[in-house]
């Protein structure tokens, strides 16, 4: 049967799902067998248009049959050809669709890993698009107490973001990740997170935001007491003294070498030259205060 | 042992259980409801074991212990000095059935109390002799230097031998400063990746756990149907068996009643 042409397949489903006066209810369980084995056939030929439809009507037609796994299976080898076609909102509306599909199924790992196939095909076309997808699939995970999954997504969104050069989402999307691993209590990740947002914050010549969020991290022992954290105080310590060997040979160092790769490039491109501004704003700050007080 | 040691002994071990003495307690309880005097009466008896501990100090022959005791010692000063202030703000209080001449009385004890709590000897009394520090050995009178201070003197110039012996001993210190830093972040490196795999065992050991579940009702389903299935195939083969019975019979009478006939004739 799979040898039959393709195009009559379709031709023969399709008739059977078009209601007219002779037909009253549409056959969908041969329906769907058809549909399916086009769409094999159209696959193999590498005619990825007509394959694509043709997977979204079986999928349609598995949802009529209330078979919602086959369905969101189907909905995802859809997605995959609509990457091949080019054709990005279809992408991310196919995984979306086939992510529904499994939560109606009950399923939420396969949900947010629909997601996050969709997130990966569109991270260079439509980034913005894939850092939604991105956090709605963390979000699923996080729903579902398994915050240990979704390392691996907040890894890919953070990469995406930064990317991106926009690095307070980026560090807050740090953040998150930290809270992520304080629940499932992964001690390391989580000190690894915080280091990260803080030498992201740093990169942006973000100071103020650097100490502020060392100063929240720190209420959190594990991490005071941590080799990252005590790497992070040693950074910001140096910035305020404006002692670039001093960054330049933290940034060498292992406990920064440990973190993710886009991490480590930011951190080696450190001292970002404005470190003697720091220098000077903070010495200014000192003087002012001096001043009021010659006045009195 | 002599009788001063057996008396001795005695005293120690009624005083130890003074605090089973039911008599004894009603005695003390009587200012029960009074806090200031509880507290007092409590650094008071601290003061005592402090002042005991400090004598049995030098009593000690075993350096290491002697230090225990000096350093428990001086713990127990720092407590009671904390207590102080305690005590005084109590004292300041009025308690029914407390004299204004009483009360005066109390503040006086409370500002005795520091002088006798620093006046319990730890072992470190003597500060003056520590502030010499190293190069003041002179002033121990028992042990003479013979240079008497001069160290410029030709005996102490550093020989070929001694300098050449420095600088390899300080070669080969960098050298195992290097070697060490080498290690260290070898160390690092392995301590990075063994928090990660604990991570990643973690994060395993939930889907281990479903995966069990999983293959146990699979294996219970399957050993179900190969029961019915072995059923069902023994069925078939006796009823087959059966079947060829009866064929293989009437194949014989066939072949009987043949050879009956041929004979007959």
């Amino acid at each position: 049967m799979a040898s039959s042409d393709p195009n009559k397949l379709m031709a023969k489903a399709d008739k059977l799902t078009k209601l007219s006066l002779t037909r009253w209810s549409a056959d969908w369980k041969s329906a769907t067998q058809l549909y399916e084995q086009a769409a094999i056939g159209y696959r193999v030929a590498k005619n990825h248009e007509k394959a694509k439809i043709a997977f979204e009507k079986a999928s349609k037609g598995q949802e009529m049959l209330s078979s919602p796994w086959d369905a969101a299976k189907h909905m995802e080898s859809a997605a995959a050809l609509a990457k091949e076609v080019g054709n990005w909102t279809e992408v991310a509306d196919f995984y979306k669709r086939a992510s529904e599909l499994y939560i109606v199924c009950g399923r939420p790992q396969p949900a947010s890993d629909a997601l996050a196939k969709g997130a990966r095909a569109l991270e260079d076309a439509v980034p913005d698009e894939a850092i939604q997808l991105y956090t709605e699939a963390c979000s699923i995970l996080e729903e579902d107490d398994k915050e240990q999954m979704a390392f691996d997504l907040y890894r890919a969104a953070t990469c995406v973001y930064i990317k991106l050069e926009k690095y307070t989402d980026a560090a807050t999307f740090l953040l998150r990740w930290g809270l992520a691993a304080d629940k499932c209590s992964a001690t390391n990740s989580q000190c690894k997170a915080y280091l990260s947002a803080i030498i992201v914050y740093l990169y942006a010549h973000d100071f103020k935001q650097a100490e502020k969020c060392y100063n929240d991290c720190s209420q959190i022992d594990v991490f005071l007491r941590n080799d990252h954290g005590r790497c992070a105080s040693k950074l910001l310590s140096a910035y305020s003294e404006g002692d670039i060997e001093e960054i330049k040979r933290l940034g060498q160092s292992s406990t920064i070498s440990n973190l993710d790769h886009v991490i480590i490039r930011l951190a080696r491109k450190l001292p970002t030259g404005e470190v003697c501004a720091l220098k000077t704003e903070a010495a200014e700050e000192q003087e002012e205060p001096l001043d009021e007080n010659d006045l009195t | 042992m002599s009788v001063i040691d057996i008396l001795t002994r005695v005293d120690a071990i009624c005083k130890k259980y003074d605090k089973y003495d039911v008599e004894k307690q009603k005695d003390l309880n009587v200012t029960g409801d009074d806090a200031f005097a509880r507290l007092y009466a409590a650094v008071e008896a601290d003061l005592e074991s402090a002042l005991q501990k400090a004598e049995s100090v030098s009593k000690e022959k075993n350096k290491a212990s002697a230090v225990a005791l000096n350093a428990e010692v001086r713990r127990t000063k720092a407590r009671l000095l904390e207590e102080v202030p305690k005590l005084q703000r109590l004292a300041v209080k009025k308690v029914k059935g407390l004299s204004g001449e009483e009360l005066a009385a109390r503040n006086d004890l409370v500002l005795a109390l520091p002088d006798r709590i620093q006046a319990i000897p730890d072992g470190s009394a003597p500060a003056a002799k520590q502030s010499g520090g190293w190069a003041a050995s002179a002033s121990r009178t028992e042990i003479k230097f013979d240079s008497d201070g001069r160290f410029d003197d030709e005996y102490f110039q550093q020989t070929e031998e001694s300098s050449g012996f420095r600088q390899e001993f300080e070669m080969r210190k960098i050298k195992q400063d290097q070697g060490l830093d080498v290690i260290s972040e070898g160390l690092d490196t392995l301590k990075n990746m063994a928090s990660d795999m604990n991570e990643e065992l973690d994060r395993q050991v939930p889907l281990m756990d479903e995966i069990d579940t999983k293959v146990d009702k699979a294996a219970a389903d399957l050993k179900n149907t190969n029961v019915r299935l072995k059923d069902t195939v023994n069925q078939l083969r006796s009823s087959r068996n059966f079947c060829i019975d009866i064929i293989l019979l009437c194949i014989i009478l066939g072949i009987a009643a043949y050879l009956y006939n041929v004979l007959k004739k």
